[in-house]
C-alpha cells in the first residue's frame, strides 16, 4: 500500500520498546497496573474479584466473536437480557425447586437470554448481512427499557413496601453459594474456568480453528469449504450466551433480586477488556483485574470526592486507547 | 392535530441525529467509520451547555461545541489514520472517555438553566397550514440542518472536494497517486464529522432537551452513525433516517403525552427498534454500495 505506508509507527514502538517485547509482557504490565491501583486506592482483593467476574464473561463475549473477525458490542445488552431470563426463572420457581437443581436452571436461562440477545444480531447477520457491530450496539438500548418494563410493571414486588422498582428478593435456592462469611461466590471461580473452556476451544478444537481462519482471511476460509454463515452464526450467539451467564451470575451471586442498575456500563467495559488484550481469552483475565481495580477505586472517588461513578471510564477508556495507539496497525485478533 | 404534533417533534428531536448522521457521511466518505459520533455529540453538547451558561449567548455554546468537535475528531483520526489502530474499538473507547469527561465536568450543571437556542418563525411561511409549523416555526440550527443535507449531496457529487473525498474513500492508494495525501483528507474529514456531530450535541441541549444530564445523548450518535448505513452514504437520504428517527421519538412522547396505555419503557423501545428495522429493510446487497476503504473495516467477514 503507497498510500497508507508510513513510517511514523515504527519509531514509536522503538520508544515504547514494545518491537522486542515478550508476549507475556502486556499481562504481566496489567497485573502490575492492579496491584498498584489497589495499593493507592487501597481496594480490597474480595471486593475485585467479585467486581473482575462479570468483566471476564463480558470480554470473553467479545474474544469469541472478535477470532472469527465479528465485532460484538452488544454484551451490555446480553448481560442484561442474561439476568432477565434467569430473574424469570428465579421468580417462579425459587420456591419449588432446591439449590441444586434451580441453579444449573437459571444458568442454562441466563445463558438462553444472552443467545436470543446476540442471536437476533446473528440472523441478521447471516441473512441480509447486517453489520453485527450497529446491530448489537442498537440492541444495547432496548434490554434495560425491557428489565425497566418488567421492574416497574409486572414484576414488581408486590410485598414492597417502599415502592421500589425491583423484584422481591430470591429464595436461598435461587442464590449462588458464597465462600465462608465472606461475599466471594462461585461465581469467581465459574469465571476462571470460562476463561479456561474459551482459550480451549478457541486453540485446539476444530471449531476454533475455523473460527481463526475465518477471522483472519474469510475468503480463504470460504475457499475452503469452511461453512461460513454457521461459523458467525456460532461464534455471536457464543459471544452471547458468555454475556447471558455473566448476567445471571452477577444477580444470583450479589444481587438476588432484580432492579435496574445492575451491570450498567459491564458489558462495554468487557469489550475494552477484550480489545486491551487482543481478545486473548486468558489474557482478559488480568485485564478484568486491573478495569475492576479502576472500578472499585472510582466508587471510594464517588464517596469522597462526590465525583460521578462514571468519572473512572476516563481511566479506563486512556489505558485502552494507549494500548489501541501503541499496538497500531493491527486490525484483526492476532492468533 | 396529532398528526401534525408527530411531525413537528420529529423534527425538533431529529436535527440533533440529522446533524451527527451528515457528519458521519462526510467521515466514511473518506474511509473512517467513527464510533465516536456518540463521544462528540456528548462532549459537544456540555461544551455548548457550559459556554452558553457563562457567557449568556447559545451562539456562543454552539461554536465552542464546534471546536471541542474537531478536537475529538482530531483525536480519533490520530488513532485510527496515523496510528492505524482498529476504527471500531478506538471509537468506542473515544466515546466511553467522552462518557466519563463529561460526567465529571458535567455534574456542576445539571440543574442550571441557559438561554436557549429559541424558535425563530420564518415570516409568511410559517404561517401556512401544517407545513409552517412543522418546518418553518424552529430554532436557527434546525434551518441549517434542514439545508445541510442538499448542501452535502452537492459538495460531494458535483466539487472536486467531494470528488477528492470519496476518491480517498474508496482507495487511498488511487487518491495518492493523483497527488492528495489520504491521511490529511482522511484527518480533516474526521474532523469535520466531528463538529458536525458536536453541534447536532448542541442543538440536543440547546433547543430540545434544554438541560444537562448525565449521558444526555442515550445511543443518538449510534443511531446516526447506523443511520449513515442506511442512508447508502447518501447525505439526502440521511437527512430523510434523522427525521424517521425522529418521527418515531416523537410518536412515542405525543402516545405517552396522550396518555395511551402502554408502559413508556416499551414505548421507549421503538426508536431503537425502528432503526434497526430500517436498516434490515436497506442493508440487502447495499454493503456492496460502501465506499471501498469502509467495507475494509466493516466486511471483515461477509456472510
Amino acid at each position: 500500500m503507497i498510500a497508507t505506508g508510513h513510517r511514523g509507527g515504527v519509531s514509536l514502538r522503538h520508544v515504547a520498546g514494545l518491537h522486542r517485547l515478550h508476549a507475556l509482557t502486556l499481562p504481566l504490565v496489567l497485573l502490575a497496573g492492579f496491584v498498584v491501583i489497589s495499593r493507592v486506592f487501597d481496594v480490597s482483593l474480595d471486593d475485585t474479584l467479585i467486581r473482575a467476574t462479570p468483566f471476564v464473561f463480558t470480554g470473553l463475549a467479545v474474544a469469541v466473536p472478535a477470532r472469527a473477525g465479528l465485532v460484538n458490542i452488544g454484551g451490555e445488552g446480553q448481560f442484561v437480557a442474561g439476568m432477565v431470563f434467569a430473574a424469570g426463572g428465579a421468580l417462579a420457581l425459587d420456591d419449588k425447586l432446591p439449590a441444586i437443581v434451580l441453579l444449573p436452571l437459571l444458568g442454562f436461562l441466563g445463558a438462553f437470554g444472552g443467545f436470543v440477545w446476540a442471536g437476533i444480531a446473528a440472523v441478521l447477520k447471516v441473512t441480509v448481512s447486517l453489520n453485527e457491530a450497529l446491530s448489537t450496539l442498537l440492541l444495547n438500548f432496548v434490554a434495560p427499557l425491557l428489565l425497566g418494563y418488567l421492574v416497574f410493571g409486572p414484576w414488581k414486588d408486590p410485598a414492597n413496601y417502599s415502592n421500589l422498582p425491583q423484584t422481591a428478593e430470591f429464595e436461598d435456592s435461587a442464590r449462588l453459594p458464597v465462600y465462608g462469611l465472606t461475599q466471594l461466590h462461585l461465581g469467581i471461580p465459574l469465571a476462571l474456568v470460562a476463561a479456561l473452556v474459551v482459550w480451549v476451544m478457541l486453540a485446539f478444537t476444530r471449531w476454533g480453528f475455523r473460527a481463526r481462519v475465518l477471522g483472519g482471511n474469510p475468503e480463504a476460509a470460504r475457499r475452503s469449504g469452511i461453512a461460513v454463515r454457521r461459523t458467525l452464526f456460532i461464534a455471536l450467539v457464543a459471544g452471547g450466551v458468555l454475556a447471558g451467564l455473566g448476567g445471571m451470575i452477577e444477580l444470583t451471586g450479589i444481587e438476588g433480586r432484580l432492579r435496574p442498575g445492575i451491570g450498567v456500563g459491564f458489558g462495554y467495559i468487557g469489550f475494552l477488556a477484550s480489545w486491551l488484550v487482543g481478545h486473548r481469552p486468558l489474557e482478559i483475565l488480568p485485564a478484568a483485574l486491573l478495569l475492576a481495580s479502576i472500578s472499585i477505586a472510582g466508587d471510594s472517588l464517588q464517596i469522597d470526592h462526590n465525583l460521578p461513578s462514571t468519572s473512572v471510564y476516563i481511566l479506563m477508556a486512556l489505558v485502552v486507547l494507549a494500548v489501541l495507539g501503541l499496538r497500531g496497525g493491527t486490525r484483526r485478533a492476532e492468533g | 392535530m396529532f398528526v401534525e404534533d408527530v411531525l413537528i417533534g420529529a423534527v425538533r428531536s431529529g436535527t440533533a441525529v440529522l446533524f451527527a448522521a451528515e457528519g458521519e457521511v462526510i467521515s466514511e466518505r473518506s474511509g473512517v467509520i467513527n464510533l465516536g459520533t456518540e463521544g462528540c455529540m456528548l462532549t459537544g453538547a456540555l461544551a455548548a451547555f457550559a459556554t452558553a451558561s457563562w457567557s449568556g449567548s447559545p451562539w456562543v455554546g454552539v461554536a465552542a461545541a464546534a471546536g471541542v468537535g474537531v478536537l475529538m475528531g482530531a483525536l480519533h483520526a490520530f488513532f485510527v489514520v496515523t496510528r492505524r489502530a482498529n476504527q471500531l474499538a478506538t471509537g468506542l473507547a473515544i466515546t466511553f472517555l467522552a462518557l466519563g469527561v463529561t460526567a465529571a465536568l458535567g455534574s456542576d450543571y445539571v440543574a442550571v438553566e441557559v438561554n436557549p437556542l429559541n424558535p425563530v418563525p420564518i415570516p409568511l411561511l410559517s404561517d401556512l397550514p401544517f407545513v409552517g409549523p412543522v418546518l418553518f416555526n424552529h430554532d436557527v440550527l434546525t434551518y441549517c440542518g434542514l439545508a445541510l443535507g442538499p448542501l452535502l449531496w452537492v459538495l460531494l457529487n458535483y466539487t472536486r472536494w467531494g470528488l477528492v473525498l470519496r476518491a480517498t474513500g474508496e482507495s487511498g492508494a488511487v487518491a495518492f497517486a493523483y497527488g492528495h495525501s489520504p491521511s490529511r483528507v482522511r484527518y480533516l474529514a474526521v474532523m469535520a464529522g466531528g463538529a458536525l456531530a458536536a453541534v447536532g450535541g448542541a442543538q440536543l441541549v440547546l433547543a430540545y432537551t434544554l438541560n444537562w444530564v448525565e449521558n444526555v445523548t442515550v445511543g443518538r450518535g449510534f443511531v446516526a452513525v447506523a443511520l449513515v448505513i442506511f442512508a447508502a452514504w447518501n447525505p439526502l437520504k440521511a437527512t430523510a433516517g434523522a427525521f424517521v428517527y425522529g418521527g418515531a421519538v416523537s410518536l412515542q412522547l405525543q402516545l405517552q403525552a396522550r396518555g395511551v396505555d402502554i408502559s413508556p419503557f416499551l414505548l421507549n423501545m421503538t426508536p431503537y427498534i425502528l432503526t434497526l428495522a430500517i436498516l434490515v429493510a436497506a442493508t440487502r446487497g447495499r454493503a456492496q454500495r460502501a465506499p471501498d476503504e469502509i467495507r475494509a473495516v466493516f466486511g471483515t467477514a461477509g456472510a
